[in-house]
């Protein structure tokens, strides 16, 4: 997109060549106007990019209050398995950080937390199996309030208002109070410090991104030396058969039910058309390596419907 | 400097290269038979100490072009295995590459598996406190400053700690026994008798798991789950191997099998030993070691004395049926 504006550029200065330096000077006004409205897809359709990133506040704007229900009957439930996989993938030490990027209504976060407690009794409960008896330092870390070691926490981040409310609402019905806060933030110019995070996930929502590879070096730089990306996405299946199953799914069944149930036939038509335009399994991890991460894998989840990269900050 | 290490590692192929294609030495034992295998190698043992100081001048030029195969080929195995020893000094040589800040970039990425290596070196100090699990790892990375989510680069977290553990105890040994090797061919030290030789070897090896001697249950049950199998045994053959080339073996028929797997057994049993050892210093282990290496020198002799008491009985019977069938 950006080589065809440059060659456009290269024949219309071609075409001027003979002029004075006024009309130059006109050229490169016209120039710079057309580079603020270069295009990229929504969804199979093109808009320039400032469009794109409003056109997405509103697609989520309209479905924050059905996502977590149409998430479920889209996927049948299946999303579930695909986030706690992420989980597993991550196995969180106790104490580590996570900043959830376009995380609106906080499975990511909900996951995180619970697997860190489960984690911290388990641990305790091994202290007491061995029969060890506790030093005072022990027991003070016992009791809630105390100890030193340094609590995990999760911050959510999503450019949305309304999607960080409807994670509130769940967050407050969860009881979950501590660990847990709420910003909102563009992922290409997150709010934060260099070198705050140990973990950096982005489930389902790098595609909606306008400039994924803006989105990668801000990852990589709120990320503490030694810490992890972790990136869940649609990605290309893998499988010739099942692929033509989930095309005919994707295409017929999804908006449908984006009708019935959230009464949005285009949102979901944007979503299911914004899968197929997000680069695939390989592609997007040359894209996370280029932008700096080491030890770049890819896991497919579902015969390769659901792609979970990973990559460090050495 | 990366292109230096590149350098190096292609000089260390090359070197090995030459190393298999110059023919093995030969030595002066005649071929044993398949069932007195055993016997033979058992005998071998005591007949080495004798003609040890004999062999050893005659074959010294081409041990030592062996012995430089062998560091080249060790150097190798230890890159391979995640511990290039030199990296192991990486405070002086990172000082060094801080200030080429155009080659910082290519280090990096040349030492992706050298930070792995560095983490797991820096766990080992978090052992004897969280065991050898994925939390003394994590550790370990927050010591060298690193988050601990960087314990992800390690799928098998537990198994690779304990094998990068026994790489680091190989290749310190491998330098010991270099070490004395070489002293013994300026002239420094006396040669020492091969069941001495082995005693001393295994006592050096077995002494490195002193400090985490309370989690080496574990570890050794860690070694021993399926996906560890390959790696733990490739480790003990190779431990194993470099202790009999040390002690100058240079057998090329059935006595390297038998050679190497009396030694396995002699190590694991007394390693078993040693980890529910209780006495001061591990005397009983010590102790134990000596009576299993007697037990094989023992074997020798008395295999030499039945195999001639058995010729002398042979040749009389032989004498017996000739003046029989005459008469």
């Amino acid at each position: 997109m950006a080589a065809s504006v440059r060659t456009f550029v290269r024949s219309l200065s071609r075409k001027n060549a003979g002029f004075s330096a006024v009309l130059r000077l006109s050229d490169c006004r016209w120039f710079s106007g057309k580079a603020e409205e270069r295009s990229t897809h929504f969804g199979f359709e093109t808009v320039s990019e400032t469009e794109k990133a409003s056109k997405v506040y509103k697609v989520f704007e309209n479905v924050a209050q059905k996502y977590d229900v149409m998430n479920d009957a889209m996927s049948l439930g299946i999303h579930r398995l695909w986030k706690d996989a992420l989980l597993h993938v991550m196995h969180p030490q106790p104490g580590a950080r996570l900043l959830d990027v376009a995380g609106g209504t906080g499975d990511i976060a909900f996951r995180f937390l619970e697997y860190v407690r489960s984690q911290q009794e388990r641990q305790q409960r091994r202290a007491v199996l061995l029969g060890q008896t506790p030093s005072w330092q022990d027991v003070s870390d016992r009791y809630p309030d105390g100890g030193g070691a340094p609590e995990s926490a999760v911050v959510v981040c999503d450019i949305n208002k309304e999607m960080l409310k409807v994670g509130r609402q769940r967050a407050d019905s969860r009881g979950v109070t501590t660990g847990l806060s709420w910003v909102v933030g563009d992922a290409e110019e997150l709010p934060f410090n260099d070198d705050q995070f140990d973990l950096y996930t982005i489930a389902f929502g790098i595609r909606n991104v306008t400039h994924i590879d803006q989105a990668l070096k801000e990852a990589l730089r709120v990320l503490k030396p030694g810490g992890r990306f972790l990136c869940l996405e649609f990605s290309k299946v893998t499988n010739p058969v099942l692929e033509r199953l989930y095309d005919v799914y994707s295409f017929q069944v999804i908006p449908v039910l984006g009708e019935v149930i959230a009464g949005d036939w285009k949102s979901y038509q944007y979503l299911v058309e914004s899968i197929r335009k997000f680069p695939d399994q390989e592609e997007f991890k040359g894209l996370m390596e280029d932008s700096g991460f080491f030890c770049v894998q890819y896991f497919n989840l579902t015969g390769g419907v659901v792609a979970l990269h990973s990559g460090f900050k050495l | 400097m990366a292109t230096l290490l590149r350098g190096l590692r292609a000089a260390g192929a090359l070197r090995g290269l030459g190393g298999v294609l110059a023919p093995p030495t030969a030595t002066n034992l005649p071929l044993c038979r398949l069932w007195r295998g055993f016997y033979c190698a058992a005998r071998r043992l005591q007949d080495e100490s004798k003609s040890d100081r004999a062999s050893s001048s005659s074959s010294s030029p081409s041990s030592s072009s062996f012995h430089q195969h062998y560091q080249a080929h060790s150097a190798e195995q230890d890159s391979a295995s995640q511990h290039p020893s030199d990296s192991a000094e990486t405070p002086a040589g990172r000082v060094a590459y801080a200030d080429d800040q155009s080659e910082d970039q290519d280090e990096e990425y040349e030492s992706e598996e050298q930070l792995q290596a560095r983490i797991l070196t820096a766990a080992l100090e978090f052992v004897p406190l969280h065991g050898w699990s994925m939390e003394a790892i994590a550790a370990g990375a927050e010591s060298l400053g690193l988050s601990s989510a960087s314990t992800g680069m390690f799928t098998n977290g537990s198994g690779d700690l304990v094998l990068h553990f026994i790489a680091d105890c190989n290749a310190k040994l491998t330098e010991i026994l270099a070490e004395q090797h070489n002293r013994v061919q300026l002239g420094q030290a006396e040669k020492k008798k091969t069941s001495e030789f082995l005693r001393d070897a295994v006592e050096t090896r077995l002494r490195m798991y002193v400090p985490y001697m309370e989690t080496w249950p574990q570890a050794m049950s860690l070694l021993l789950l399926p996906h560890n199998i390959p790696d733990s045994l490739k480790h003990l053959s190779n431990l194993v191997d470099d202790i009999w080339y040390y002690a100058g073996d240079r057998s090329t028929d059935m006595n390297w099998y038998t050679k190497r797997a009396v030694l396995t057994g002699i190590y694991n049993t007394t390693e078993l030993v040693m980890v529910q050892d209780s006495s001061p210093d591990f005397q009983d282990t010590w102790a134990f070691l000596d009576n299993r290496i007697q037990d094989v020198v023992n074997m020798a002799t008395t295999a030499k004395q039945v195999q001639s008491t058995g010729e002398a009985v042979v040749q009389g019977l032989m004498g017996a049926a000739v003046t029989v069938s005459f008469s």
